[in-house]
């Protein structure tokens, strides 16, 4: 390898995090352009849909609808059941959109003691 | 002038190629495992985002014994004449388990007054939207596939209402939206009801459209004040479930991390732990030929740039070809979880330019100027002594 060739191989390959980058934020936006085609169709069939959670878990009743499943639901259905979804804890239930969902004031527990001195 | 010793260091490089080809690729692999996971938890968020806008503005369940039951759907006349509540709509859906697929099918019942689906809409492969009334259903691609059913075919359901008829294929979903439909069974409310076993005058939940989304926060409000233990869930909230969803590096992910972490640190430790006795002699015969201090540092410093730049560049392409234009081989099921029937659409990439360069440069960063202190260490030793011991 001679200082020319050398140099020049060297350059490519410090630029080269450049040119991937590049191309690979080119093809990015190809596909999303490409994606945009299926949004009037995404819109329409989502309407008949009741949430908008992905179709990835079909066997687990408490993860096909993730956003619309009660709290307690992270569960197999019954004792000793497999668990359907290995991936349960890459998408675990969303705790703090629970915690942040409107919920009714509950009534005050009375103690029976008020009044007493 | 450094063009020269950019030179020099890949043939310096080059005359070490085990050492830097070892370092290359562990570099190369936890990059493509930290993109490749990456990559696909921003087109999983996304793809649950594109269908958002059309989700209803609030949803309000019934509980029982803390979980979700049937709401009679006449409690939706407590909630109509709420002021900026354009319609409440009761809807009839749920999951029915089929022995022969071993899994939950989801059958939505379609209300009388919405929007047909068509081929021409880009929303149908095949077939035509379901006639209420005719026991007509639409499946999914995946759906329809592993059953084995086309167009004209009847399937009838193990249901324990003898009611429920069987329900006639005439359509299916296009398999670019399996994301959304790979277990969807569409039919009409009847049917829905009588597959469910849904008692006549119950629905599974309440789907509120406002005029004003703004107001969406004081409508929940009052909608638990007139239905008081009924659960609200707004759409604005969530939007952040996917968020909290697929952005968790929980589980999988953090197992797929650990390696890549490792792998590293591993490679930090290398470069922070000093240079080899070929390298610090090396150091010694440049500096004793007059290179100065400045010029050793520059040379150490593109040699790792060189490693570094190259190997960050080939494990973003590998992260990227494995995601989206492989499909994500091992990885889509371990990271999405896996079920009879899987949707098979590709990914739409959502990664932007400042994604790309952050993953760079946390990369490639660190690695190059932890290089530069133990060069800079023997370069300012006596050239003499280091060639001497």
């Amino acid at each position: 390898m001679n200082n020319s060739s050398a140099r020049r191989i060297a350059t490519i390959l410090v630029l080269s995090p450049v040119l991937v980058i590049t191309g690979l934020a080119y093809d990015a936006h190809a596909r999303r352009a490409a994606a945009q085609n299926d949004v009037a169709a995404i819109d329409a069939v989502a309407s008949r849909l009741p949430t908008s959670d992905l179709a990835l878990s079909g066997g687990a009743r408490w993860l096909r609808a993730i956003s619309l499943e009660e709290p307690g639901a992270a569960f197999a259905d019954g004792p000793a059941l497999p668990d359907p979804d290995p991936a349960g804890a890459a998408m675990a239930p969303p705790v703090e959109l629970w915690s942040a969902t409107t919920t009714a004031t509950p009534h005050a527990a009375q103690t029976g003691s008020a009044g007493k001195k | 002038m450094k063009l020269s010793i950019l030179g020099f260091a890949l043939r310096a490089l080059s005359r070490r190629k085990a050492r830097a080809f070892a370092l290359g690729g562990g570099l190369a692999f936890a990059v493509a495992l930290i993109a490749a996971v990456i990559f696909m938890t921003e087109a999983l968020r996304g793809e649950a985002e594109r269908a958002h806008a059309a989700h209803a503005d609030i949803v309000v369940q019934k509980l029982v014994g803390g979980r979700p039951t049937t709401i009679s759907a006449s409690e939706a006349a407590k909630i109509a004449d709420i002021p900026s509540v354009r319609s409440v709509t009761p809807r009839v859906w749920g999951y029915f388990f089929l022995p022969s697929l071993q899994g939950n099918v989801t059958i939505i019942g379609t209300a009388k007054n919405a929007q047909p689906l068509t081929i021409a809409s880009g929303v149908l492969a095949e077939g035509r939207d379901i006639t209420p009334g005719e026991h007509e259903m639409i499946a999914g691609a995946e759906l329809a596939q592993f059953l084995g059913l086309r167009p004209g075919d009847e399937l009838g359901l193990p249901s324990w209402n003898f009611d429920a008829h069987a329900l006639k294929l005439v359509g299916t979903f296009r398999s670019s939206l399996d994301l959304y439909t790979a277990d969807v069974l569409i039919c009409d409310e009847d049917d829905a009801r009588a597959l469910l076993d849904l008692p006549r005058g119950d629905a599974t939940d309440l789907a509120v459209t406002l005029s004003n989304t703004a107001e969406a926060r004081v409508v929940a409000r009052t909608i638990t004040e007139r239905l008081p233990g009924a659960r609200v869930i707004e759409r604005d909230l969530l939007a952040r479930v996917y968020h909290l969803a697929y952005g968790r590096r929980a589980g999988f992910v953090l197992g797929a991390s650990i390696p890549a972490i490792l792998a590293l640190l591993v490679l930090a430790w290398d470069r922070a732990s000093g240079l080899g006795p070929d390298e610090r002699k090396e150091i010694a015969v440049l500096k004793a030929v007059g290179w100065s201090t400045s010029e050793v540092l520059w040379a150490k410093l593109f040699e790792s740039l060189l490693v570094g730049a190259s190997a960050t560049a080939l494990g973003l392409l590998l992260g990227y070809a494995w995601i989206f234009w492989l499909g994500a081989p091992g990885l889509r099921p371990a990271l999405v979880g896996w079920s009879v029937l899987y949707p098979r659409a590709a990914l739409t990439p959502v990664v932007d330019l400042a994604q790309l360069l952050g993953i760079s440069l946390s990369v490639m960063g660190p690695f190059a100027l932890l290089s530069v202190v133990p060069a800079w260490r023997a370069a300012t030793t006596d050239p003499l002594e280091t060639m001497r011991t």
